[in-house]
Parts: structure tokens; C-alpha cells; sequence
């Protein structure tokens, strides 16, 4: 009953800490993130080919059951380029009903990661391919607002180009109104003002009339089903819980606080399906919006609250003023984003960091906009990453020699690592022709690692024994003998036929 | 590690940390025990600063906003760090003054009760105001701090009032409990209070079994030189100790804290924060 009832005061004290401890700052915050989440939600509903009423759905439920289950207070999840962009294929193939499908599974499958502590995982994810996928992440953020921008007429860049002046510039005079929403008013003014003719938000499709409500994705439920959208759900899982990750651990650093990883990735699953049955789509962390969340003042979780509340309240009710705002703003805003999220110093570095790291970093941002999928960037990152790191823990190996009782034994030395990145220099670096009676080989400073690495002392072993030379292995430390005791062949009757016997 | 069995005293930026000090060295003086000032700084790394609400990210926006984070968190620790390190010294001065013969003081960054939590072991005696900077602009009987404290440590605690004045009149509120039965072995095997005239107070009905208990407090307690006196009162105890307080001149309460749960103390209300309330002196809580 006592520990019981410390619970609950624990529970209390988190609550108060999480909730409270910050309100006024964290309503401010979510104001001003809700500002400028409208025309993300609505570019990024555009991006997969759906109407902003999706985008803008899934904005607000993403953030507000986030709010609640998410594992880290004051990180914005939201619709997102990134997912938006794996899902354009399945929204084009097969309609919306079926993007709402895959939205319910990514967050089961999200959901199941966060049981099994996948998050762990992301500690083989390296700097220089987050560095990437953010690069690569902005990357295409801008890349998708081209097409607002072609076979346009000079009043969309004038627009444009006004728009981000007016980002820019505003902060200048007054910090206190957030400049993202100045631009859109500012530009929808004026082209109401001037009855420009250029595309506005209402062009886009359908905006949000009402509050969103319960709806079962109306798709067979199949195994047909089940083929097309598993491969979707199974990337956006991979790809939101990367993002989600990586912006937890950019908001940890700012704000100098712990977060709980796989509290987020169940809370990422369990927002998600929460969007997939209100006719949202799939979402995850957003880099830019938590950075200005912080930035704003945002601590705790009423911040990601209230910009899911507002959102939708503002949308809902002027929506006919959101039609309005034309796409020129929206790309303004966009671009904002994308220059926020670029990690600039990253070029700086290209020539500073070690060359490996530079093609790591490099190599993720090509394939990530080659492909559009940021989960094969990350692969490739991470697989060259794993190589790089092989060939270099590779070089860690020394093998020296010397004659000894007067010609008639060669001792070599062995010091390092022995591993498959190294155990073709390792049999390379013996003289096998040197006529000699006896060879000590010291491994006393080396580690063996794997089969190969111990394959490579069978095969080094049973080459001197066909040149008749006696082999002695001393010095076998814990870690490497252990090894040996294991795989080894070489100190066992008929190892010599096993190994080299057949060929 | 250094001092075992010390006491440790609570101290924060207000008017009511002479007062702590002051008994604590007092307490120290008593039990020849060392003190150990503790002053914690709050950080609140949940608070943002929130003063800008442009909603603008420009080129590396993270990198900079880092940068700006930590700065201003710097500049704030290390104001905080001097202010907390020359009002320290401040008090130990003051302590050795008062008598308390090895003094030492740390600060702590994080919250007051994780800190003494992890600093519990070893303590003997821990000292805090009943009031500290949150109440000095309040009104409150009682600051927010102390239940929290009070629930975390499993020592002795002496809640001070304001104003020192060394202890002459001692009362006990006993009501048999095995807490306060530890109590009185406790009192009577420390050197804190002897020679102290001691009132030990039950109340509740005459009955067989609470003479037999009282009967064993004073035995115990004359045993090791106290002077005892001892009643058995009818009535609401808050009100009964509360009157014996006023009354007897008494100037220390010795009493049981927090035996029930948060939970019932929500619903019930708690014995111990009433009585808190209504003795206006210096109260030595058994854990």
C-alpha cells in the first residue's frame, strides 16, 4: 500500500513536471508551432498526392496523442515529408483507403518496435548518416516545392521571394508574432488584393470541414491487401522511428534532458493508428518544427498539445480563409523549413572530417534522392559505415619475426585485431618458403574474433606443417583461445584432411 | 563518505536559512556531531525561456539554438554557483560561530528531495526550515518542500520554526506506536537532549494498556537521567497538543511523521501536517 500510494506521488510528480511546469510557455509555443504546422500539414498532404484534409488530420492527431504517449515532452510529431514521400506510389496504384490501411499498420509494426527495444538500434546508426538523412531530408523538402515553381508565372516568385523575405526580415523588427504566419497573411492579402490568378491552397483538394471522426479504411481485408501495403508500412515504420529518434535525440541535446526511446516508439505506433482511423496519414517527429518548438520556449508536452489543438481548431474554422492562402506562401514556408533542417556545416566539414566519413555522409544523401526512400538511404549508410570501420579496426594488426636458438626457430608476433577485414594480411604476412625447423607464432597480444579470423591461423598453421616445419601457437589470450576451443581445427586428429583434404 | 553520522542541514536563499543553521549547529554541538551545510540549486531544465516567437529557422538553426541553450544555461549556473558558494560561506562562518565544531558545506545541483535521497546515508540528523524561499512570499504554514523531504529520508528530522532559540522544554507526543516507541529508545540513547526536562504526552481515553505504555516511556527515559512528566489527555490531539505546547512553554515537539500513504493522506488529510501547523515550535519528526 505504501509503495502503491509512492507511485502515485512519483506518478504526480512527473505529471506536474511533464504538464504544468511550464504552461505558459508551452502555449505560446504550441501557438506558434500550430502556426506554422497548417502549411507543412497541407505541402506534405500535396507531396503524396492526397487532399489537405489528410495531411492536415493526421497533423492533428499525430500531435496531440503524441502529446500524450510520446517518450519525449516537447518533441512536435506531425505529417512529414519524409513519410509523405514513401507513400506517393501507394496513394497513386491503389487511392487513399489504402494509405489509411498502411497508416494503421505502420503504427502497429511501430508499436511492436518499441516492445522489442528497437531503438536500441539506432546506436549503429553513425553522425555522418544522420547528418546525411537530414541533408538528404531537406534535400527533398525543397525538391518537392519545384513544381510549384515551373511553368509558373513571374507573379508565383515574385510571391515566393516576398514570402521569404518576409521570414526572414520580420524577426527583425518583432519576435513576438511568428514570421512564417505574418508571410501568409501578408501574401494572401495581397492576392486577393490584386485578384492575382495563381494556385491557392483551395485548388489543392478538399480542406477539413468538421472535426475528424472514426472511419474503418474501407479496403478487403485480404492478403492481396496485406502484400501491397506491408512493404509500404514496414518502410514508413523504419523511416518514422528513424526520424523520431533522431529529432528525440536533437531535442535531448537542447534542452539537456532525458527521453524515454521506446516509450516514443510505441507512442509514434499508437498515434498513427490513431490517424489511420480518423483519416489521417502516417507521420512521425518533425526535426524543424521541434527546433523552433524549443526554440519558442516549448518544454513540455501541453506545447505539443496545443499545436494539435489549434491546428485543427484554425482549420476548421477559417477554413474558407485557409483556401485562400496561395501555394507561393506555402513554398515560402517550405523553403524556410528546408534551410532550417539542412545541416550547413556539414559542407564546411566535408574536407575537415576523415574521407570516410564525408562518403558516408555523401553516399546517404544520393541514394536517399536518387531513390526517394529514406530508409534505403540509411542502409547504405550504415552499410558503408560497417565496412569502413571493418577495414579500418583491419589495419590494427601487426605481425613481427625473428630468428632464435641459433637459425633453427622463427618466432613472429603477432599484435591486433584478427577479424575477416584482416585475416587475408594476416596469412599473408608468414614466409612459408623460409626453410626452418620450427615456428613460434605469439599471439599473446592479438584477438581473434570470428571463424575466419581462426580459419585464417588453421590455414597459416597447416602451411608451415606441409613445408615439414614444426608450428607452436603460444600465448593464446582469454578472448582469442575461447575462440579456438570453438572453431579450431588444427590441434584435433585430421584436422589437415578437413581443411585442405579434397582440394 | 568523510563524515558519518552527521547533521545534515538544508539550507536555501531565504531569511529562514539563519535560523536553520543556527539549529542545526546548536543540534551538532549537542549530538558532537559534524554539520554539513547543504544548499541545492534548482535548474528547472523544464522551463524554456520562450522569448522569441518568431517561428523563423535560418541556416544550422539546431546548431545555433544549441549554442544559445547552452550559453545561457552556463551563465545561469554560474551566478548561481558563486551566490550559493559565498551565502555558504556565509553560514558556516555563522555555525562555527555558534559552536558547531567541524562544519562543512556542498552544493548540489537537481531537486531538494532526490538530492537528499542520495545523500541520506550517513546522516543522522537532518535539518530543514519548515518555510524556505517558496513560502517567504506566500502565507503558508508550511512549505511546499517539507512533506516531500520528510516522506524521502528515513532519519530523524528536525523541522525548525524562525528565530533560534536553544530548546529548554521538551514534549513527546506519544501514542504508543512502535514509531514513537523507537522514538523514546532513540531519545533516550542520544546525547541531543539530555538534561532536558521532558513532557510526554498521550492522548486518548484512560485505559489499562496506554498506562502501561506511558509507564514505560518515563521508565525508559528516567532510566538515562531524563526529568519526565507524564500525561494521558482526553480529546482531539492536534488540539490537545497544541494547548500543552502553549501552556507547558514548550519549545521542541518530538513527534511521529507520515505513517500512512500519500493516497490516504489525500483523502483523509494528514495528522502530521495538521499538527505541523498548529505547534509553533520546533518539531524533531521520527521516521
Amino acid at each position: 500500500m505504501l509503495y502503491a500510494g509512492w507511485g502515485h506521488f512519483l506518478l504526480m510528480k512527473t505529471f506536474r513536471q511533464d504538464w504544468l511546469a511550464n504552461s505558459k510557455n508551452d502555449l505560446l509555443a504550441g501557438l506558434v508551432v500550430a502556426l506554422a504546422l497548417i502549411p507543412e500539414a497541407i505541402a506534405f498532404s500535396i507531396i503524396a498526392g492526397v487532399d489537405p484534409k489528410v495531411g492536415l488530420y493526421a497533423a492533428f492527431c499525430i500531435a496531440t496523442v503524441s502529446a500524450f504517449v510520446g517518450g519525449r515532452p516537447g518533441m512536435i510529431s506531425a505529417a512529414t515529408g519524409a513519410m509523405a514521400l514513401l507513400m506517393v506510389t501507394l496513394v497513386k496504384d491503389h487511392g487513399l483507403q489504402y494509405l489509411l490501411a498502411a497508416t494503421v499498420l505502420t503504427g502497429v509494426l511501430q508499436i511492436v518496435a518499441g516492445w522489442v527495444k528497437l531503438g536500441s538500434l539506432m546506436r549503429f546508426v553513425s553522425r555522418s548518416v544522420i547528418t546525411g538523412f537530414v541533408n538528404a531530408l531537406a534535400i527533398l523538402i525543397f525538391m518537392a516545392q519545384l513544381p510549384e515553381l515551373t511553368n509558373v508565372s513571374w507573379h508565383v516568385y515574385a510571391m515566393t521571394a516576398a514570402g521569404l523575405g518576409i521570414i526572414y526580415l520580420f524577426p527583425h523588427i518583432t519576435k513576438a508574432l511568428p514570421s512564417p504566419l505574418v508571410t501568409i497573411v501578408v501574401l494572401t492579402g495581397i492576392a486577393i488584393l490584386l485578384q492575382l490568378d495563381i494556385r491557392t491552397v483551395g485548388d489543392m483538394g478538399q480542406l477539413p470541414d468538421s472535426l475528424p471522426f472514426f472511419l474503418w479504411p474501407e479496403v478487403p481485408l485480404t492478403l492481396e491487401t496485406l502484400k501491397i501495403i506491408f512493404p509500404v508500412s514496414a518502410t514508413l515504420a523504419t523511416v518514422g522511428l528513424l526520424e523520431s529518434m533522431m529529432t528525440a535525440a536533437i531535442v535531448d541535446d537542447l534542452t539537456d534532458t532525458p527521453s524515454n526511446k521506446n516509450r516514443e516508439c510505441v507512442g509514434q505506433g499508437v498515434a498513427n493508428i490513431t490517424s489511420g482511423f480518423l483519416g489521417g496519414m502516417a507521420g512521425c517527429a518533425m526535426i524543424g518544427q521541434s527546433v523552433i518548438n524549443i526554440k519558442s520556449g516549448g518544454r513540455g508536452r501541453l506545447s505539443t498539445l496545443t499545436a494539435g489543438v489549434f491546428l485543427l481548431l484554425m482549420v476548421v474554422f477559417a477554413g474558407d480563409w485557409v483556401a485562400k492562402i496561395p501555394m507561393a506562401a506555402l513554398v515560402a514556408v517550405m523553403i524556410m523549413v528546408s534551410i532550417g533542417t539542412f545541416n550547413w556545416a556539414s559542407i564546411r566539414n566535408l574536407r575537415e572530417h576523415p574521407k570516410s566519413s564525408s562518403v558516408v555522409m555523401v553516399a546517404t544523401v544520393i541514394v536517399v534522392v536518387a531513390t526517394h526512400d529514406l530508409a534505403k538511404g540509411v542502409l547504405a549508410g550504415v552499410l558503408l559505415s560497417g565496412f569502413f570501420f571493418a577495414h579500418k579496426v583491419g589495419q590494427i594488426l601487426r605481425v613481427r619475426s625473428r630468428t632464435d636458438n641459433e637459425g633453427r626457430v622463427r618466432v613472429y608476433t603477432v599484435t591486433g585485431q584478427v577479424f575477416f577485414a584482416s585475416a587475408e594480411r594476416f596469412v599473408a604476412a608468414f614466409d612459408y618458403k623460409e626453410v626452418i625447423e620450427k615456428v613460434t607464432i605469439d599471439v599473446s597480444h592479438a584477438h581473434f574474433w570470428d571463424i575466419t579470423a581462426v580459419s585464417a591461423l588453421d590455414k597459416v598453421v597447416l602451411k608451415f606443417r606441409r613445408e615439414a616445419t614444426d608450428v607452436e601457437v603460444v600465448g593464446l589470450n582469454e578472448a582469442s583461445s575461447t575462440m579456438i576451443d570453438k572453431f579450431a581445427m588444427h590441434d584435433k586428429d585430421g584436422g589437415d584432411d578437413l581443411l585442405l583434404g579434397g582440394h | 563518505m568523510i563524515f558519518e553520522n552527521k547533521v545534515l542541514a538544508c539550507v536555501d536563499q531565504s531569511r529562514f536559512a539563519d535560523d536553520v543553521t543556527d539549529y542545526a549547529a546548536w543540534a551538532a554541538q549537542h549530538m558532537d556531531a559534524p554539520l554539513e551545510l547543504l544548499h541545492v540549486i534548482d535548474r528547472h531544465l523544464e522551463q524554456g525561456s520562450g522569448k522569441d516567437h518568431s517561428g523563423a529557422i535560418g541556416f544550422d538553426a539546431q546548431e545555433h539554438l544549441l549554442v544559445e541553450l547552452s550559453e545561457a544555461d552556463k551563465a545561469l549556473t554560474l551566478t548561481a554557483r558563486e551566490q550559493g558558494r559565498v551565502f555558504l560561506n556565509r553560514l558556516r562562518q555563522r555555525a562555527l560561530t555558534a559552536g558547531a565544531q567541524v562544519v562543512d558545506v556542498r552544493q548540489r545541483h537537481g531537486e531538494l528531495e532526490d538530492t537528499i535521497a542520495e545523500q541520506e546515508s550517513g546522516v543522522r540528523l537532518l535539518v530543514l526550515g519548515r518555510r524556505g524561499e517558496s513560502a517567504q512570499t506566500t502565507q503558508r504554514d508550511l512549505g511546499r518542500n517539507v512533506e516531500r523531504i520528510v516522506r524521502t529520508v528515513h532519519q530523524p528530522i528536525l523541522a525548525v520554526t524562525e528565530r533560534f532559540k536553544a530548546p529548554e522544554r521538551v514534549l513527546f507526543a506519544f501514542d504508543g506506536s512502535a514509531l514513537t516507541r523507537r522514538g523514546v529508545e532513540m531519545v533516550a540513547g542520544s546525547p541531543l537532549l539530555v538534561g532536558l526536562p521532558m513532557h510526554v504526552l498521550m492522548c486518548g481515553a484512560q485505559s489499562k494498556e496506554a498506562a502501561k505504555q506511558l509507564d514505560w516511556a518515563q521508565a525508559t527515559l528516567e532510566k538515562v537521567g531524563f526529568v519526565v512528566q507524564v500525561a494521558l489527555q482526553p480529546g482531539d490531539p492536534e488540539r490537545v497538543i497544541a494547548n500543552a505546547v502553549h501552556t507547558r512553554g514548550i519549545d521542541l515537539l518530538i513527534m511521529g511523521a507520515y505513517s500512512h500513504s500519500p493516497l490516504r493522506k489525500l483523502l483523509m488529510g494528514s495528522k502530521t501536517a495538521d499538527l505541523l501547523r498548529s505547534a509553533k515550535v520546533p518539531t524533531l519528526l521520527l521516521r
